[in-house]
């Protein structure tokens, strides 16, 4: 398969008179496959939207390279940026005053596409998206939801085949994230394109993303298939059973665990990665004053893996992520998994 | 060319929208373009101003606006389109930035063109000022305009790399307003200050302004003078020192990371 996009020894390091200099990103390297959707996680602060933003030429890197089909974004800037359109997290990345159709017709002009190829595409971006019939209306004046939709209809204007979307979903209401996500899925499966889509929505993650790569503090700590990943640390997850409501400040010191309700019992699950640490918790549970009812085996979601991986990066761990043995040889912080 | 053409356009007709959708600001921008003038001249002189002098003033007022509105486009312009996250989204066109900066820059004259021109057309006609202008005018006022966007390219530079540059552009409107001929013609200040003014922006092209439009004289004489020389020595110093300077900031920014921050 070929990559829509290579990244390699990409680093950034910004650096400010009179305080350190930051590593936003640290010798990244990194292959996108076309036709996927590639979920990039991380916490705030990881490096993802200035990954994000040096592909998009945004934002100079301090080494290494980005190529987009083959472009390089720095040497062969033209021809990289017809392969991409992006979505950049924050922003309006729109005219609020001007009507979808209007952005759509001009951003596709600054996008190098005129004419009546242009005035199709727009028109088949705007009915797919249900904004058809509210093309001439002022974008300030849509919902959140329709908003965003517009920003992604004019990120696609020029019909590019990689698409990166810096947390598309955020701030949008459950129906427009579901009408978003329902969409991003259709360009890969149905168009062929290739997604990027940061994110801190776990479920959305999951359930869309063929790959997923983690970053912590610039560096990369995993990046597999989400399956692959998911089922890397099958033993790993575990379900607490407990009589009762439990605090959440009790709840918090099981750290990597997220509680839920059930039939009036709380279930904690997370990912133990050492047996140890499952005593040590039943051992808090002790001390709490909680009654365990009991303690099971769970196939782990997208969120407890990625809290584990990141709480591994922020010990300085080795990778214990094996899960056959507990143990991964050789590997290293540098790549958890 | 066409590619010229076509980002021009499309920044004019994006401008014209825009500026529709703010209508009350662009009349009430129309308005104190004539306010201004007329209180201005009014107190200059005394109350009595003659039809002489008010064209004399009208002219360098004129091209002071023109000042005005590209100073603003480029620094405040810049800024919210960096908060809007529309600065970034243009930045990742594949067509070349310069392109679609001097398209910006060719939208923002235009659309000038039409503000100071309505404005002119009713303080003429209200004021029954003469002000006889022949084609021989435009490739100076051209040539101004050249010199006053490369000082813009100057403040719009500033504006990716240090964000807020509002009190530079404000310093920067009214130096120009005083010193730059506009009012008082920069013969009547004092030598220091007089050898000052004619390195700014505009202050040339006002000189050779009045003396094409309101002297009559033909681009051989002014050029024979030396005026028109000097216009075209300065404009081309700030065009091509604007430019560069504006290019330098872009990659600057694109190094901090600061293109959409604001």
């Amino acid at each position: 398969m070929t990559a829509a996009i290579e990244i390699d020894g990409l680093s950034k390091v910004y650096t400010k008179r009179k305080s350190p200099p930051v590593i936003a990103v640290d010798d990244l390297s990194l292959s996108i496959p076309a036709g996927q959707i590639f979920g990039f996680l991380g916490s705030n602060g990881a490096g993802k939207t200035t990954t994000i933003k040096m592909a998009c030429g945004l934002v100079l890197p301090t080494g290494g390279s980005v190529r987009l089909h083959g472009f390089d974004v720095q040497r062969q800037r033209g021809q990289a940026m017809r392969q991409i359109g992006a979505v950049l997290e924050g922003t309006r990345n729109v005219y609020w005053r001007l009507t979808a159709w209007q952005n759509l017709l001009y951003f596709g002009r600054i996008k190098g596409v005129t004419g009546q190829p242009l005035k199709e595409r727009a028109e088949r971006l705007l009915r797919e998206l249900e904004l058809w019939e509210r093309r001439n209306d002022p974008v300030r004046d849509f919902s959140r939801g329709m908003q965003q939709k517009v920003a992604i209809a004019c990120a696609l204007v020029a019909d590019p085949p990689i698409v990166l979307l810096d947390e598309p979903t955020l701030g949008l209401d459950v129906k427009a994230g579901r009408t978003v996500k329902r969409w991003v899925e259709q360009l890969a499966r149905n168009e062929g394109k290739t997604v990027v889509l940061t994110t801190h929505q776990m479920d959305l993650a999951e359930s869309l993303c063929d790959q997923v790569a983690i970053m912590s503090q610039g560096k990369l700590i995993a990046n597999r298939p989400t399956g692959e990943l998911l089922g890397l640390f099958r033993q790993e997850g575990y379900e607490l059973r407990f009589r009762g409501k439990i605090e959440e400040s009790v709840a918090a010191r099981f750290e990597g665990f997220s509680p839920r309700e059930e039939n009036g019992h709380t279930i904690l699950s997370g990912t133990i990665s050492e047996h140890g640490r499952l005593y040590r918790l039943l051992e808090i549970a002790e001390i709490q004053g909680l009654e365990l009812l009991g303690v099971a085996q769970a196939d782990p979601n997208l969120e407890e893996i990625f809290v584990e991986l990141l709480d591994r990066a922020g010990k300085g761990e080795h990778s214990p992520a094996h899960p056959m043995n507990g143990r991964l040889p050789h590997a290293t912080i540098r790549e958890v998994i | 060319m066409a590619l010229a053409g076509t980002v021009v356009v499309n920044e004019i007709q994006k401008r014209f929208i825009l500026l529709w959708a703010y209508k009350f600001n662009f009349f009430t921008q129309m308005f104190m373009i004539g306010f201004i003038f007329v209180g201005i001249s009014f107190f200059m002189a005394g109350g009595q101003p003659n039809p002489e002098m008010l064209a004399s003033g009208l002219v360098g007022y004129l091209v002071w606006f023109f000042a005005l509105a590209a100073i603003s486009d480029m620094s405040w312009g810049i800024r919210e389109e960096t908060q809007t996250g529309t600065l970034e989204q243009m930045y990742m066109s594949p067509l070349p930035t310069g392109v679609l900066m001097l398209g910006r820059s060719i939208a923002s004259l235009f659309i000038s063109i039409l503000m100071v021109g309505m404005s002119a057309v009713v303080l003429v006609l209200a004021l029954g000022v003469s002000l006889p202008i022949t084609w021989t005018a435009l490739p100076v006022f051209l040539l101004t305009m050249a010199g006053l966007y490369g000082f813009a390219f100057i403040l719009g530079g500033a504006t990716l790399v240090f964000k807020q540059v509002e009190a530079l552009a404000n310093m920067m409107q009214n130096v120009l307003l005083f010193l730059n001929g506009a009012l008082l013609p920069v013969d009547r200040l004092p030598g220091w200050m007089e050898a000052f003014a004619k390195t700014l922006p505009t202050t040339q092209g006002i000189i050779v302004l009045r003396r094409v439009i309101l002297d009559g004289q033909s681009l051989a004489q002014v050029w024979q003078d030396g005026s028109l020389v000097g216009l075209v020595i300065n404009s081309a110093i700030y065009f091509v020192v604007g430019w560069f300077f504006f290019r330098w900031c872009e990659n600057r920014a694109r190094r901090l990371g600061a293109l959409g921050q604001y």
